[in-house]
């Protein structure tokens, strides 16, 4: 799981409603991947990022200096885009957890991929 | 996708074909995304007539299709030649790191391929190519539709081992095989064998060349219906449906890539798939659009799998994300979808707990206004969408329908689009009452609808969007 992906992801427990954002991360499993860099996406993604929640998963995963906030001119500043790019597009969180911060409901992350279903009602094969 | 024409011409389209002129090459005609199959045009005309009887003169006109113009399947068969020469020198000069060839086939030669099963759509003036669902029953190489007779034919192997050996087999050392689908009034008279043996008789007494079963240079595909006699040579082995960065295919990749190009992604669009399955539609979707962020989701363990593994062949893990989580319990905060796509499981497999209200409903939630929802529906969806009012579904055929089980799709663009110039209105009249009425379901509005063949069954592709209204 990217952690663009993760900037996505809101509780969804019954009953928890805004304050289910954002899912707190807890990662034993981190894999960086190179991706790559187009600018241009990056700089489309970045009016849509939740800081204060990306700040936070980052730390989480001691990705070291990121930004808090976009920078002024952030469309043609390359340096600022391959930053957001390595931090947003390049870590992939392969096992770990996603706490809803409300409900204190724990969802696992497994081989990349979240499961947070509600209920019991995966098909098995 | 542009195909670039080099003169203006008319795309012709009709029920499950279209019919167009082109000097791309190989590798442009590989990329068409909504047909089937791709063939190159030998012969079309007018359907045989068979209200009289007599099938010794229908024999003949159906031998004429060769006779009376030799010349043209001398043209075609060595305009295919040419593409494949090219094309493979392209490959053999491309591995050396020399210059591409870019000699194109010629303006002058009029190169008119015939797409089985695919529609088009001109949008603007500048031929810009907007490809709606082509679908038809699966094309497989017509296995069944073999002459029979062949088989007492000698097989001329070492022929073709030597002229393989010697370089592309010069016309008179073709070997061919007759692939031949008859429906409408036709297939009562005559049934494929019959009319692939006639057809392979004339084609051996007139040029000469060798039948194949198993390996011929060159297929000769016969289509007859009602509608039209076409002949014409497949241009590619595989079909064009095949994609080779598709690992294990879910929905017909035709079908899902007609889906992703109703759904108006845009650069830096978040897109969703709900119920995701293989990943089928987000790979179309990110193979054509990549400069979109992608989330796949699902409840299933082994459906993931297969999706996390089709990504990879793919090499698209970077662009679809994937989760597991139910679609109707998106962890997905209002508003913060651009666009959803869903192929929507129909179909006792599937054990679907939540009705496709429920459905709607979530889908609606997590759309932001103006967002796009296209959804591929089976009948009964639309049904239970209908509330069961005036179901305008004729239950089977009615009007175009034929034999052919899944062969015909109406193509009519409802609503503001304002695609419908290009439809020639008989089809448009025949056909509009194949299409369900579905009213809008909270913000959706429904925009357009598609009916589709997935072979077995119909499907409709709809497409909703959501108003601005406010409350929501």
């Amino acid at each position: 799981m990217k952690l663009l992906t993760h900037n996505f992801l809101s509780s969804h427990v019954k009953g928890v409603g805004p304050r289910g954002f954002p899912l707190r991360l807890q990662a034993s499993e981190v894999r960086i991947m190179p991706v790559e860099f187009n600018p241009d996406f990056v700089a489309r993604m970045i009016p849509k990022v939740e800081w204060a929640a990306l700040v936070e998963a980052a730390n989480t995963l001691s990705l070291g200096e990121v930004p808090t906030e976009p920078i002024q001119g952030y469309e043609q500043n390359e340096d600022f885009l391959r930053t957001m790019h390595h931090i947003l597009l390049e870590v992939e969180v392969m096992e770990g957890t996603l706490q809803c911060p409300e409900s204190g409901r724990v969802f696992p992350i497994t081989r990349g991929i979240p499961n947070m279903l509600l209920s019991d009602e995966q098909t098995e094969a | 996708m542009h195909i670039p024409s080099c003169q203006p011409h008319k795309v012709e389209y009709v029920s499950g074909k279209v019919f167009f002129t082109t000097c791309s090459d190989l590798n442009m005609l590989k990329k068409l995304k909504s047909a089937e199959r791709l063939f190159l045009l030998i012969k079309k005309q007018f359907p045989f007539n068979v209200s009289s009887v007599n099938k010794g003169k229908i024999c003949n006109e159906m031998q004429r299709l060769i006779n009376d113009d030799p010349e043209s399947w001398l043209n075609t068969i060595s305009i295919w030649k040419n593409l494949l020469e090219l094309d493979a020198k392209k490959k053999r000069l491309s591995q050396r790191d020399a210059n591409l060839l870019k000699r194109k086939m010629g303006e002058n030669d009029t190169v008119i391929t015939k797409k089985l099963k695919a529609e088009q759509m001109q949008k603007t003036q500048e031929n810009r190519e907007y490809q709606l669902e082509k679908q038809a029953e699966e094309e497989t190489l017509a296995q069944g539709n073999f002459l029979t007779s062949r088989e007492k034919l000698q097989l001329e192997e070492c022929q073709n081992e030597a002229a393989e050996a010697a370089g592309t087999p010069s016309q008179n050392d073709l070997t061919f095989r007759v692939s031949c689908r008859c429906s409408g009034a036709v297939a009562k008279t005559f049934s494929a064998q019959e009319v692939g043996r006639i057809i392979g008789i004339a084609l051996m007494k007139q040029f000469g060349w060798k039948a194949d079963l198993r390996d011929p240079d060159v297929e000769i595909f016969i289509h007859l219906n009602d509608i039209y006699s076409v002949v014409g040579i497949p241009v590619f082995r595989a079909p064009l449906a095949s994609r080779a960065y598709i690992r294990t295919a879910g929905l017909r990749s035709t079908v899902a890539w007609a889906m992703a190009s109703v759904a108006e992604i845009k650069a830096g669009a978040l897109v969703l798939d709900p119920m995701c399955g293989l990943g089928t539609i987000l790979l179309e979707a990110a193979k054509e659009w990549p400069d979109a962020h992608y989330v796949g989701a699902d409840v299933s363990d082994a459906q993931l799998r297969g999706a996390r593994d089709n990504l990879k062949a793919a090499g698209l893990e970077d662009k679809i994300a994937l989760l597991q989580v139910s679609v109707v319990e998106l962890p997905l905060p209002s508003e913060s979808v651009d666009v959803i796509i869903s192929d929507i499981p129909f179909g006792k497999k599937f054990k679907l707990g939540k009705d496709i209200k429920s459905i709607l409903r979530e889908m609606e939630r997590v759309l932001h206004a103006g967002g796009t929802v296209v959804l591929l529906l089976s009948e009964a969806h639309c049904r239970s969408l209908t509330d069961g009012e005036e179901s305008s579904i004729p239950s089977n055929s009615e009007g175009r329908r034929t034999d052919e089980p899944g062969a015909e799709k109406c193509l009519i663009p409802e609503g503001e689009t304002g695609t419908s110039e290009t439809v020639p209105p008989s089809l448009e009249a025949s056909n509009q009452e194949c299409l369900p009425k579905i009213p809008p379901f909270g913000s959706l509005m429904p925009v357009e609808c598609y009916k589709v063949s997935l072979g077995k069954t119909d499907a409709f592709i709809y497409k909703y969007k959501k108003s601005h209204s406010s409350g929501l």
